[in-house]
């Protein structure tokens, strides 16, 4: 019981933090960015050259996926949203469907699909928490992701800047009002999602040893998706929690049915509570304002 | 939508010209050696994917919504058509090729139907939510699962055998799929040319819109995906038995999205658009990867994914779309809009629908809103707001902007559930009704912003307008039989009898995009009536007229009243037109009601002229 709850939380934790970034970005922009955990695999994949093919430091590797990542969203928000003729929700999503492909492609092209090694920040044999082993890379991802979460947070709510961006999906208006023009706002909430992503596949990656194209879609985002629905697709904190609980399943369902041949069985929780909270609380488990049904 | 034809005896022949080509062709050329068996399964690739990008194209081009996982749906056709198909341990039975593809095609759909029941009863993103987390759950899982596939080791298909012909040779199996292509693309010609296609079509523009003309938004959306599922199920099986052997990374996400990515870039609602993607792609893939080697060809899905989001930057109807867009223009120049007056006769009552009830049977008003309110928010936008609206009067509804007039037309219409309250079509309670069934109960209305299929033409608009009389089933609409031409036929002339009512012979064939403004509110409001709905509620309907047509509004109005016998609700901001043509008003302000009576009175009273003059200041 301790184990599974220590491991689904280490994990659920990162989850969280790009259900975040899923969050954030459909609260700016009304669109979900389909690309975004493929954006945190690109990263990963400079991170990898830096690190394990020129031989240079874990957080040099670390800064050039972030910054790369962060790079990417921009230049796709600057390239393609801004320009768009029709810049509807709808149009968005399919645009970061379209750099899901590009990065998936360019990476099976560039890469291959033989399994790379990944970078670990700290190697060793770690603590014993609850009778589990921690590793220091998921105590330090431990560290990481609660100072995002509560710096983040603060930032939202104490700064004129990020009342703004809260409330840019709901009331542009009231976005104006504090001073705050909207482009920025559109720009933070791509920049930070490219961040998050960068961070939650740089952390994640140890736990599943190797880094293949769609890496981080497939371990990271699909799950972050439903925890951004679980709260919602609106509520910051209910993205995250829906991350540690879903973190917590994933690792609960696996040693429960351990013994089962059946490959994948996290995904059919996933898709399970996915359509559970569609068809009984589709606003999210933190009762979001109500959105829909207005013209 | 493209341009459809009815199913005549000479539609019917061509088509069959073309299946006999399409099947004989691939036959001739294989055996004259042409077609070798390298090329014929490239070509045999091409066409599995057009037919499964038709698919997409029904969900996505037709209905506007996205699934991420379609190749998760070829997927369930595949293996069910394994299972019915190929002789193994535990099927010992192996039935025949057809019947592999009638399961595959009925999994596909009730699969598609399961998944999209939790998320298309919600507005926005949520299909491609789900979609997505399927197409993981299946490859990842189940396609790997003992019960389907014997882990990932993958499952049989054999070759159709008929008789003692077996399609081996892969140039006779193409003979197969071509068929079979031509006949989906003639189902996608039926459906496009039936209700079904024009509430697609009308949901993808504006799901209020597609309600307020009696479509059951949510119904719809299901049953587009669900013949897109089907026909996603057909497509996996034909795949599947064309290369003989599947497994899970067959289905791979990968694969669902450069499905997308050709559907986006041959031109969302383009048949010709989306098979000519599909059909250049395979070609263009076989061929680079002849000349360059197959790492040159692997960048031909990179640069589609770099097209896809040019594609959308730049017009959200893709690259068909705009070519379609570019000659409707030079066509237009050649015809612009001239200035034309309007006429407005009786329009003949349709069948199907309830006869009204005279104003003399029923001793109640028409209309009675009892106590509705509406909060957005923290903002009270209605407040306990009551009226009556009386057989046979024209009501006005006044009040400065942001009173809340649209949105207690909104709670009336059943656009959106008012917080409390309760609203009444002669004496029956309609409250917490969707808003097609009140369209269905006799409430037409206009928008502000014009309600109407934009990229249709005002004949297709009027056609959708009677959606509620169309009252022939799904499988009618797709086979384009049974009830389906006769009553097909009989809104066409309703439509075209309106239309040249309202003097619009001329535009019938023109997109309502193309016409000015005034125009559209004209056709708008035309469309509200040619269902001859008990109450028809118009917003703001000389908002954008030129004076002249003001004047001309307000005598259609009256004959709205006096000819045709309707109930009229009119939210207006031109307070002359209410003062001539309204025999009764009720002024709103910040969301509660402040006066009532009659036009004269009413506006000369302080109350009234200072909500005005204070929302002016």
């Amino acid at each position: 019981m301790g184990q599974v709850l220590v491991i689904g939380l280490v994990e659920g934790t990162l989850f969280g933090l790009l259900a975040v970034g899923i969050t954030l970005i459909y609260r700016g922009t009304g669109s979900i960015n389909f690309a975004l955990g493929e954006i945190g695999t690109f990263g990963l994949y400079v991170a990898w050259w830096l690190t394990i093919d020129r031989g240079l430091p874990w957080i040099v590797g670390a800064a050039g996926a972030v910054a790369v990542s962060v790079a990417l969203s921009l230049a796709f928000e600057r390239l393609v949203v801004r320009p768009m003729k029709v810049r509807s929700p709808l149009a968005i999503s399919v645009a970061t469907v379209g750099l899901l492909t590009a990065l998936l492609s360019f990476e099976f092209q560039k890469f291959g699909e033989s399994p790379r090694e990944v970078p670990v920040p700290i190697h060793g044999l770690g603590v014993r928490i609850a009778g589990v082993n921690v590793s220091p890379t998921q105590l330090l991802s431990l560290g990481v992701v609660a100072a995002i979460a509560l710096g983040l947070g603060q930032f939202l709510r104490r700064t004129d800047f990020g009342l703004g961006v809260l409330a840019a999906a709901q009331d542009p208006d009231a976005t104006r009002l504090v001073g705050v023009p909207l482009r920025r706002v559109t720009a933070f909430v791509w920049g930070a999602g490219g961040a998050v992503a960068a961070l939650a596949a740089l952390f994640v990656a140890p736990t599943v040893g190797v880094l293949t194209p769609g890496f981080a879609s497939t371990h990271l985002f699909v799950v972050a998706l439903i925890a951004a629905v679980v709260g919602g697709l609106s509520s910051l904190q209910g993205a995250f929690v829906g991350g540690l609980a879903l973190g917590v399943l994933k690792s609960g369902v696996l040693r429960v049915f351990s013994e089962s041949a059946l490959p994948g069985k996290e995904y059919l929780v996933y898709l399970a509570i996915g359509v559970a909270v569609l068809l009984l609380r589709p606003d999210g488990i933190l009762g979001a304002p109500r959105l829909r049904g207005a013209t | 939508m493209t341009p459809t034809v009815p199913m005549t005896p000479t539609v019917w022949l061509r088509y069959l010209g073309v299946l006999l080509v399409a099947v004989s062709a691939p036959v001739l050329l294989g055996e004259m050696g042409v077609l070798n068996d390298t090329r014929a399964l490239v070509l045999g690739e091409a066409v599995a994917l057009a037919i499964a990008a038709l698919s997409l194209n029904v969900l996505m081009g037709y209905a506007g919504q996205i699934s991420l996982g379609h190749f998760a749906l070829l997927g369930i056709g595949a293996f069910v058509s394994s299972k019915v198909t190929a002789p193994s341990a535990g099927n010992p039975v192996a039935l025949p090729f057809v019947v592999g593809l009638v399961a595959a095609t009925g999994a596909g759909g009730v699969v598609a139907f399961l998944i999209g029941l939790p998320a298309l009863r919600l507005r926005g993103l949520y299909l491609a939510v789900v979609t997505i987390v399927f197409n993981f759950v299946m490859v990842q899982s189940l396609f790997q699962s003992s019960w389907l596939s014997s882990g990932s080791g993958g499952v049989e298909l054999p070759r159709p055998l008929i008789g003692s012909f077996d399609f081996v040779r892969n140039a006779d199996y193409l003979a197969v799929l071509l068929a079979v292509l031509v006949l989906v693309w003639l189902i996608d010609a039926n459906l496009s040319a039936s209700k079904l296609g024009r509430a697609f079509h009308a949901i993808r523009s504006d799901e209020t819109m597609a309600a307020s003309f009696g479509v059951d938004v949510t119904r719809y959306k299901l049953m587009a995906f669900t013949i897109s599922g089907a026909l996603a199920g057909l497509a996996g099986a034909l795949y599947g038995h064309l290369f003989t052997f599947v497994n899970s990374g067959t289905f791979d996400l990968t694969q669902s999205l450069f499905l997308l990515t050709l559907v986006v870039i041959g031109g969302l609602g383009s048949r010709a658009g989306v098979v000519a993607a599909a059909l250049l792609y395979g070609v263009l893939d076989f061929v680079l990867g002849e000349v360059f080697g197959a790492d040159v060809a692997g960048w031909v899905v990179f640069g589609s994914a770099l097209l896809l989001m040019f594609t959308i930057a730049q017009h959200a109807t893709g690259l068909a779309g705009a070519i379609r867009d570019a000659r409707e223009r030079r066509n237009e120049r050649s015809v612009h809009v001239a200035a034309i007056t309007p006429q407005m006769v009786d329009l003949p009552r349709p069948t199907g629908l309830p006869a009204r009830v005279s104003a003399s049977s029923t001793d109640g008003p028409l209309l009675a809103v009892r106590g509705v309110t509406v909060d957005f928010g923290g903002l009270r936008a209605v407040d306990d707001v009551s009226i009556d609206v009386p057989t046979g009067r024209i009501v006005g509804l006044i009040g400065p902007n942001g009173a809340g007039k649209t949105t207690l037309f909104n709670a009336i219409s059943g656009a959106l559930r008012p917080d409390a309250g309760h609203i009444e079509l002669l004496g029956r309670d309609l409250s917490g009704t969707p808003a097609h069934v009140r369209a269905a109960a006799g409430i037409g209305r206009t928008f502000q912003m014009i309600g109407l299929a934009t990229d249709l033409s005002v004949t297709e608009n009027m056609l959708l307008a009677q959606h509620q009389v169309a009252t022939y089933g799904p499988l009618e609409s797709l086979a384009g039989l049974g009830r389906a031409p006769r009553i097909e036929a009989e809104m066409r002339q309703r439509a075209n009898d309106a239309i040249e009512a309202l003097g619009f012979a001329r535009y019938a064939d023109t997109p309502v995009k193309n016409l000015s403004h005034g125009q559209q509110r004209i056709v708008e409001i035309g469309c509200a009536l040619v269902t001859a709905p008990e109450l028809v509620m118009l917003d703001e309907p000389s908002a954008g007229m030129a004076p002249g047509a003001v004047e001309n509004l307000a005598v259609r109005l009256r004959d709205i009243r006096d000819e045709l016998d309707r109930t009229v609700l009119l939210i207006e901001h031109n307070i002359p037109l209410v003062l001539d043509v309204c025999d009764e008003i009720y002024v709103l302000a910040n969301g509660a009601l402040i006066a009532h009576g009659l036009p004269d009175d009413v506006v000369a009273r302080p109350e009234v002229i200072e909500a005005y003059l204070g929302a002016a200041i």
